[in-house]
Order: structure tokens, then C-alpha cells, then sequence
């Protein structure tokens, strides 16, 4: 599991720019599958036969957030502006990875106190990327404008935390892609890896319009509560299993999958929490009201430092989700 | 290029039918078919050499007010339709409803203004005059509900055009010569004049969804923001460079292949063209995605002080534009 998800997180694919993920996650289920599709948008659907007439679909968004080079100026340094919700004080002191160059991202300010105000009033338009070039020309032949970037920020092991960037969303489809070795199942089950996730839910807004699942689950990263002055309005705490979601601010969950997930859960001793995230979104709110309208919800790993480049999660979650999945994909139980 | 009257109509979001006249009269006879549908879009379609779809869209409204009050002394206040910096708006002449009646943006002389000068105007300061002194001497004439229309005042000069409206009847004008052109299509391509772009990409949404193109060209007038205070990397893009060709933009990344095919095709075709700096602000690009699944990318003319009733752009950029997008549209898109 480790190495799967170290494989995933590690690699480049910011919304928009997903080629490379789509390519390894296809690779990874395409013994294990009966069938894919990847559509207009680009979105991986892949499927597995069931024998019960319902349709069960999962997904998980392969796109991470990023930056995208806008403008290079006579000394070589880059500028950049936002692809989703990257904020730009987990850029200060961070480095970019480009697909041929890496890079350092630099602060503006003439003195100390520049500086200073700068970093205290930081946005896109105080940083800038510097990648060891010292002309325009030879900047723009490596990062030519509109060329994406994503953090380059390492797989960090430690037993049974992972730290990576990019856990947003990898997790989530490092789940699919188990559920989707590990079972046999009774449902038709429908995974999709959707794009352009963190620009605004667009991969996902259209991929069930054909497949129309009788049930949808989103699997996604989701906040945390459990650190110094953590948020006391909610409760997440890492590894204390996976959150069954109950609400966000994009959705609430039908509670016909609450309760499916809540009573696999029960009967086989799995930890699970219950969450209410006060601020956040994910794919089941698009999903949900796809078509004449999906039984949706949500699957969350609790995941701490969401959108820096250290996002930390906790394996025994991972694990958890992956064994909750598989008994609702193989339950021979109605799914409505 | 239809520029100059297109930009002398009056069509703020919601109330298009007068651009959407003057498009249909213009090209209904050189379409192999054309339909308004129930939002108020303008689809046009011509059959090419494959079945594929290609949709190319440009919005027909323009950002501006509607009446929301007939005050007592005869002075309307209005809400805005779009994002419009009240700025710059004072004092700006404006026709208000189906008759066009004229009125001025009134606001505070600047003799009787202290500190109030340091801070924008609110929305509740912003009456319309149009000469009236009590309610009833504008009832029968206007309408709560009726449009504010920022009044045309087109000119040439040289190489520039300033005008209203440019966002987005300069992506209008481009349509349409594009159909007068009578290219040698290659894939079967609707046009489409979609309706509330300003208010939240509305009419693209309904439009593509009865469509479902395979792939979309978003056609827009632009930002520039070249003025001379702002520093060059500051910009959002520059007149007299070229067509601007956006990476990324609010809610939608555009698609990656068309954005490496068109730079291809600019490059070998020596257009001039550059890539927006900024990603701030969505388009119809959007609604395509989220409503039909197409991939798509826009291309824009870039302009000064859009959404303002005086917009300037150089007439080289919409040259170029056009260029390209000629040639795009007779291409086989590569894959």
C-alpha cells in the first residue's frame, strides 16, 4: 500500500495536466478490470461485472492542485498564478516542480521591511519562481508560459503516518485502485478517476451522466481536528478510521449511503467516525445532481495540512476504507 | 467586421434580442440552419467535411443595470447586471428600457464632496436622471425591471476602436465573419451567440448541453490591463500582441491539446499571439465543461477597461484573431 500510494502521490498531474496519473492508475487496475473508457474530458472510468442488477460507482479526483507560469521576465524569473486552492504562504520557502526544470520560490521586497510586509500581505502577485536562469530565452525554452507546476515536496515515511504532497487526492484513488484489486464484486461497480477536480468539480460534473449509478461515493481527503488548537466545532482525528460524511458545504450525503457505510462498518468492526466539515466540498455534490439526480455521498480519509505539501494521513484509515469498500461492493445486500 | 454596430446596440445580460436580431438577419442566409432557443442562445450551423462537432461560442450580453425603483423625485435606482466598477460609471450617458430613453449616471458633484472622494460610490448613491422631477413624469415611459444600457459611442481612429460593449461583440463580430467567410469547415460547427454570460455563464450551459459538441472554441474580448501603471508582469495580456490564448481561467483549466495544437498552428502560420498572465475571472469555457463534458479553449481579443462604457482595442488584434481562427476552423484538430 505504501508503495502504491508513494507512486501516486509522487507524481505530477495538476488539474487540467493529468495524462501522467491517468496512464500509472490505468496501469495499475488494467488486470483487474473488465472494461475503461477515458471521455472528452479526460476523465478514467474503468469497470469491474457484477451479479446484481444495481450499479455502485466510486471515484476519486487524480488531479492536484498547482501553478501554471504566466510570465517570464528579462532575468529569467518565472511568474505564477494559482491552479485551485494553492495559497501562497504554503509556497513561501517551497520549491515548483516543472516538467523539465525545478525551481525556488522567491519573495519581492527592496528592504527588510518590504519584506516583511510582503510576506504579511502575501499573494501571487509578491512571489515569483527562480530556476537557477539568469535570461528570458533560455527561461522560456524550459518553462515556456502555461507551463503547470505542482509542489515538489517528498514521499515521507513514518510507520504509520504518510506525508506527501498530492495525498488530495491520490488517497482516495490509492483506494479505488485496491478495492479494485482486492474484490469480487456482486454490484457492477463503476470507479472513476475524475479531472479538474480542484478548479470547481468539473471532471466529475458530467462522468456518471451515462453510467447512472444507483449509488455514488466520493472517497476524498477531509480536514482534521486533532492537532495543537485544533478546531473544537468538529471532530476528525487521524486514525480513528475512515469519516462517513454527513455534511459539508457542498453537499449533504444521502443517508441511505450514511447508513449502508455506517452498518457494514458496525457489523464488521471497523472504526469509522461520523463528520460534519464545516467548510469544504467534494465530487458528491456534483455527482448528486447529475442527470435526474444520484444517491450520493461521502468517504473521507481525515488528513492533516490539506493543500500544503505535506499532507499528512494515517495508513490504518487507508486500510479501513479500503476493507469498507470492498464488503459494500461484494455484499449481496440491495444497494436502495 | 461588425464592430462598430454591433458595440452601438443595446443588450445587457438578459435582454439580447436586439444584438440577436441584428446576428440572425446578418447570417440567416448564409447558414445551412439556425434556431434561438428557449434561454434566448442563437445557434447557427454549418455541415463540414467531418461529422465531428465543434461548437464556437461568444456571448452576446453586455454588463450593465436594470431599474429596480422609481423614486419619488422621479430619479431611478437601478442594480447592476455584471461585475461594474461604479467608478467608472458617473456621470456616463445611458439608455434606459425598449425605447431607449436617455439618462445620465448621476452622482455627488465633486464641489460638495470632502472625504466622501476617497472611497467608491455605493450603489444606493447611483441614481439615473432622465430629466424627470416626480414619479409620475416616468411612469408610462419606464418600467421597474427595465435595462440600463451604457450608451453607444463607437469611433475608429487609426488602428484603435473604442467603443461600449467590446466584451463580448467583438467575439460577435469575429462569429460572424467567420460565416461570411464561407470556410471550407472541417468538422460540422454550430455557432453559437449564448445569452447571461455576465451573470454566470447561463446561456453557454443549456446551449452545449444540446449540442454536446465534441470540442469548443470560447471566443471573448479580454483584459489587457497594459496601462501604464501597471509594471509588465503585471498584465493580464497587451494590444497590438495578438490573439490571447488562456491556459487557465476560474473553474476550468482548458484543454491541453487544443492549447498546444493552437500555439502550433499560430506559430506556423507567423500570427502574432500570447498567453494570458492572469487566471482571475471564468468564461463560457465552464459551463461547456460542466454541462457537456467538451473540452475546450479560449481565444480572446485582448482589450483596455472592459466592462467600462468605453472599451479600447486595436484593430490588429482583431486582424490577427480572425487570422487564426480561420484557420483553425478548415484544420483537422491533431490529436
Amino acid at each position: 500500500m505504501k508503495d502504491l500510494v508513494k507512486k501516486l502521490t509522487q507524481t505530477s498531474s495538476p488539474s487540467g495536466r493529468e495524462s501522467e496519473i491517468r496512464n500509472i492508475i490505468l496501469d495499475e487496475v488494467k488486470d483487474f478490470i473488465d472494461g475503461y473508457e477515458i471521455d472528452k474530458l479526460g476523465n478514467l472510468i474503468v469497470w469491474k461485472k457484477g451479479r446484481s442488477d444495481e450499479k455502485l460507482l466510486l471515484d476519486a479526483h487524480m488531479d492536484e492542485i498547482g501553478v501554471v507560469a504566466t510570465y517570464i521576465d528579462d532575468k529569467g524569473f518565472i511568474r505564477i498564478e494559482p491552479v485551485g486552492g494553492i495559497s501562497p504562504y504554503n509556497l513561501l520557502g517551497s520549491t515548483i516542480s516543472f516538467p523539465n526544470v525545478k525551481g525556488i520560490v522567491g519573495v519581492e521586497g527592496e528592504t527588510q521591511e518590504d519584506l516583511a510586509k510582503n510576506i504579511r500581505e502575501l499573494n501571487f502577485d509578491k512571489i515569483f519562481v527562480d530556476i537557477g536562469v539568469g535570461d528570458k530565452e533560455r527561461a522560456e525554452e524550459l518553462v515556456p508560459p502555461g507551463t503547470f507546476g505542482v509542489y515538489d515536496a517528498p514521499f515521507i515515511d513514518l510507520g504509520e503516518r504518510i506525508v506527501s504532497k498530492a495525498m488530495d487526492d491520490r488517497i482516495g484513488c490509492a483506494i479505488i485502485i485496491e478495492v479494485l484489486k482486492r474484490s469480487k464484486p456482486y454490484h457492477n461497480l463503476y470507479a472513476t478517476f475524475s479531472v479538474q477536480e480542484e478548479v470547481g468539480l468539473v471532471g466529475a460534473s458530467t462522468v456518471a451522466f451515462n453510467i447512472k449509478p444507483d449509488m455514488a461515493i466520493a472517497v476524498d481527503v477531509t480536514s482534521y481536528s486533532d492537532t495543537p488548537k485544533g478546531n473544537k466545532r468538529m471532530s476528525l482525528i487521524l486514525g480513528k478510521g475512515p469519516a462517513i460524511k454527513i455534511k459539508d458545504s457542498a453537499s449533504i450525503s444521502d443517508r441511505r449511503v450514511v447508513e449502508k457505510l455506517r452498518s457494514i462498518a458496525e457489523k464488521n468492526n471497523i472504526p469509522y467516525q461520523i463528520e460534519v466539515l464545516l467548510r469544504g466540498g467534494t465530487n458528491a455534490a456534483v455527482l448528486q445532481t447529475t442527470g435526474e439526480g444520484i444517491v450520493s455521498g461521502t468517504l473521507s480519509i481525515p488528513t492533516r495540512y490539506v493543500h500544503s505539501p505535506h499532507e499528512m494521513v494515517d495508513l490504518k484509515d487507508v486500510e479501513n476504507a479500503v476493507r469498507l469498500l470492498v464488503l459494500l461492493v461484494e455484499g449481496e445486500e440491495k444497494l436502495l | 467586421m461588425y464592430i462598430k454596430e454591433l458595440t452601438e446596440i443595446s443588450g445587457v445580460s438578459g435582454y439580447e434580442k436586439k444584438v440577436r436580431e441584428f446576428i440572425k438577419n446578418k447570417i440567416k442566409e448564409k447558414v445551412e440552419g439556425i434556431e434561438e432557443d428557449g434561454l434566448g442562445n442563437l445557434i447557427a450551423w454549418k455541415r463540414g467535411k467531418n461529422s465531428k462537432k465543434l461548437m464556437i461560442c461568444a456571448h452576446m450580453d453586455e454588463v450593465g443595470f436594470m431599474v429596480s425603483n422609481i423614486e419619488e423625485d422621479g430619479k431611478l435606482s437601478v442594480i447592476p447586471l455584471g461585475g461594474i466598477d461604479l467608478r467608472a460609471v458617473i456621470g456616463k450617458k445611458v439608455l434606459v428600457g425598449e425605447n431607449e430613453i436617455p439618462g445620465i449616471i448621476g452622482y455627488k458633484p465633486v464641489h460638495l464632496q470632502r472625504s466622501d472622494l476617497l472611497t467608491p460610490p455605493s450603489l444606493n448613491d447611483i441614481k439615473i436622471d432622465i430629466g424627470a422631477t416626480k414619479r409620475s413624469e416616468v411612469e408610462g415611459k419606464i418600467k421597474i425591471g427595465d435595462f440600463v444600457a451604457f450608451a453607444g459611442n463607437s469611433m475608429i481612429h487609426a488602428e484603435w476602436f473604442s467603443g461600449k460593449a467590446l466584451d463580448n461583440r467583438g467575439g460577435c463580430s469575429l462569429l460572424i465573419d467567420l460565416i461570411e467567410k464561407n470556410l471550407d469547415l472541417a468538422y460540422t460547427t454550430y455557432f453559437v451567440f449564448s445569452v447571461q454570460e455576465e451573470l454566470g455563464l447561463r446561456g453557454a450551459r443549456v446551449a452545449s448541453e444540446r449540442i454536446n459538441p465534441d470540442f469548443a472554441f470560447v471566443i471573448e474580448t479580454t483584459t489587457s490591463g497594459d496601462n501604464p501603471e501597471f509594471p509588465e508582469d503585471r498584465r493580464s495580456s497587451e494590444l497590438g500582441k495578438g490573439p490571447v490564448i488562456t491556459p487557465v481561467h476560474s473553474g476550468y483549466v482548458n484543454d491541453e491539446r487544443l492549447f498546444n495544437w493552437v500555439l502550433k498552428i499560430a506559430k506556423e502560420s507567423n500570427i502574432p499571439h500570447q498567453i494570458k498572465r492572469r487566471t482571475v475571472g471564468g468564461t463560457d469555457a465552464r459551463a461547456i465543461a460542466v454541462s457537456s463534458g467538451a473540452p475546450s479553449l479560449v481565444i480572446s481579443i485582448p482589450s483596455r477597461y472592459i466592462h467600462s462604457p468605453l472599451c479600447v482595442m486595436n484593430l490588429s488584434d482583431y486582424e490577427n484573431t480572425l487570422k487564426l481562427l480561420s484557420i483553425l476552423l478548415v484544420k483537422e484538430e491533431e490529436r
